[in-house]
């Protein structure tokens, strides 16, 4: 099975992103881009299908930025092929964009490699921008079949069936391949890279296109007007009482004030 | 402007969401169109807010089934906007739709104005730190946060038209051959006006008893946050934050929460925010009306009887 995570580089979602007064967007100096948390994810569900299945397992990021150390991060933790698509073009991507984009580019890497890919993972969000449109979208135009929010995929008489997350428990979905599945958390951690693969992956060499070579026109139309701060809450009132008795009926009394109760 | 709504229901049920779109429209000036798949009688409750309302008899529990409805509805329609309410369902659909369109897409909008003949669009970023402004090109598909427009009022009742959807058998390319359910309570956090939540710093599954005893006194519903539900003691069915459930309730009470923005960013829509933690220093503390600085355990017990006390006046 040939199986492809599109990755997408974000900032650290472990430091809280403000907003830079001076340039009225989000300040992101001095932090790191990473992959995406539901992307990582998806390639260690992907690693652990074809560690149990067979297959090979590769990644790809579009974009206008240098992309390299989260791929070959991503070749430390099991993934066996990365390809970058990298041009000034794709600063910028809106959703539909970004989608045609990877479609040309995933169309372009087949034909390079002489082989389709059968399931395409996304994580189901990015964490900064948190639209999950992306995945979806990546599907109509490559015209698969596409299921949301898989916890797990499994091989089923050679055909593929995903778990998907529901508020009760989980759907199992049977799809017709090729598919663009999106990815969830599952049950378990993705792994951490050992010295060796790491080592390994710094000397991988990652076949990098530019938009010219895939041939993606790019018009976006969802454009960012501002950014701006949500409004601020006024500072709480705080009871510091240490006698509970009297801290409770602080707190209820003031709870009646606001008419909270 | 002409908008299209499309409505979900549970039941027979229409989602407090999906109502809410009819606000939004209004906001607009709109024309409104409303879809609805499945349930008949919803599509009657629907009606009665005034908008018009197709309605087509289709499974309403496969995605590819309501994408087709919806793209074939959009087409015939030929609305300016499309608005559907956040939920799971509009999470896969709406993205569908804009790449089978070739509409500009905005996801988890708070809040849409007029500026200049323009329509703009707010929703929240980086977790909520962040809210974005954005215009769209053309014909946008636009996601709404629940609790962001106010429920519609009842006006003269519009009418109900049934419409019939060709769905070829290629169009189904994605198959529920099975639902497992592993969590037998159905809970209601986005319409909750009350909610009583607990975090890691309750300590304990036992602890946690305390936060579902206060829920049940005020009459709301529990909440947690992600430690609780790791730890077993209580479903994921009750997570309120980035990963859970967004909610807008009157009243939050966040009990030994330490206030992560993938939690925060669930609650800003509450009225009025509660908290309750030992560390004077916690995050939560900055967005809470009231903040009380303690051992969770005893105040929760002292509240407990407190609102007892409260309720029996």
């Amino acid at each position: 099975m040939q199986i492809l995570i599109c990755v997408k580089q974000v900032p650290d979602d472990s430091i809280e992103i403000r907003l830079d007064k001076a340039s009225n967007k989000p300040n992101l100096s001095g932090v790191s881009m990473v992959a995406n948390a539901f992307d990582t994810y998806a390639l260690e569900l992907a690693v652990r299908f074809m560690e149990a299945n067979g297959g090979i397992v590769s990644v790809l990021t579009v974009g206008a930025e240098d992309a390299s150390n989260t791929l070959k991060n991503c070749l430390a933790v099991g993934a066996k092929e990365a390809y970058s698509v990298q041009d000034p073009l794709y600063a910028d991507l809106d959703g539909l964009s970004a989608a045609s984009v990877l479609a040309a580019a995933i169309n372009k890497i087949e034909q390079d490699r002489g082989q389709k890919f059968d399931l395409i993972l996304c994580g189901q969000e990015s964490t900064d921008e948190i639209t999950g449109q992306v995945g979806p979208m990546l599907a109509e135009k490559l015209g698969t079949s596409f299921v949301s929010r898989a916890i797990a995929v499994n091989l089923k008489d050679s055909a593929l069936e995903v778990n998907q997350e529901t508020e009760e428990g989980y759907n199992v979905v049977s799809i017709e391949t090729p598919s663009v599945v999106t990815v969830s958390k599952p049950d378990y951690d993705p792994r951490y890279p050992t010295i060796k693969t790491k080592m390994a992956s710094r000397k991988a060499v990652i076949p990098t296109y530019t938009a010219a070579e895939i041939g993606a026109e790019v018009q976006a139309k969802v454009r960012y007007n501002e950014y701006v701060e949500p409004p601020k809450k006024e500072a709480g009132i705080k009871i510091l009482e240490k006698d509970v008795t009297l801290a409770v009926s602080a707190a209820t009394e003031q709870m009646k004030k606001d008419k909270a109760i | 402007m002409k908008a299209l709504l499309f409505i979900e229901t549970k039941g027979e049920k229409v989602l407090g969401g999906s109502l809410e779109l009819i606000s939004a429209a209004k906001t607009l000036d709109a024309e409104i169109t409303a879809l609805v798949v499945g349930d008949r009688a919803a599509a009657d409750t629907v009606a009665a807010f005034g908008a018009e309302v197709i309605f087509v008899d289709a499974s309403k529990n496969c995605c590819d089934t309501l994408t087709e409805v919806l793209t074939k509805t959009v087409k015939e329609v030929n609305p300016d906007i499309v608005l559907l309410a956040n939920t799971a369902f509009a999470k896969d659909m709406a993205p569908r739709l804009g790449a089978r369109m070739n509409f500009g897409c905005v996801s988890d909008v708070v809040g849409i104005s007029k500026a200049d003949g323009k329509i703009v669009y707010t929703r929240p970023a980086y977790g909520g730190t962040i809210l974005e402004k954005i215009e769209v090109e053309g014909t946008p598909v636009v996601t709404v946060r629940s609790g962001s427009f106010s429920k519609p009022e009842a006006t003269s009742s519009a009418s109900v038209t049934e419409k019939t959807v060709e769905i070829s058998a290629e169009a189904i390319k994605a198959k529920i051959v099975d639902a497992v359910k592993e969590i037998s309570e159905s809970v209601n956090l986005e319409e909750a006006q009350v909610i009583v939540a607990g975090g890691r710093g309750m300590g304990s599954a036992e602890n946690f008893e305390l936060v579902k005893e206060l829920a049940s006194v005020l009459g709301g519903v529990v909440g947690a946050t992600r430690p609780p539900i790791e730890d077993g003691w209580i479903s994921r069915a009750h997570q309120v934050g980035q990963s859970g459930k967004i909610v807008a309730p009157k009243l939050y009470i966040a009990c030994g929460i330490s206030g992560a923005t993938q939690h925060t960013s669930g609650i800003t829509g509450a009225d009025y925010i509660v908290a309750i933690n030992k560390d004077e220093d916690a995050p939560i503390f900055e967005v809470a009306n009231l903040a009380i600085v303690g051992d969770v355990t005893e105040i929760l017990k002292g509240m407990i009887e407190e609102m007892k006390k409260i309720k029996a006046e």
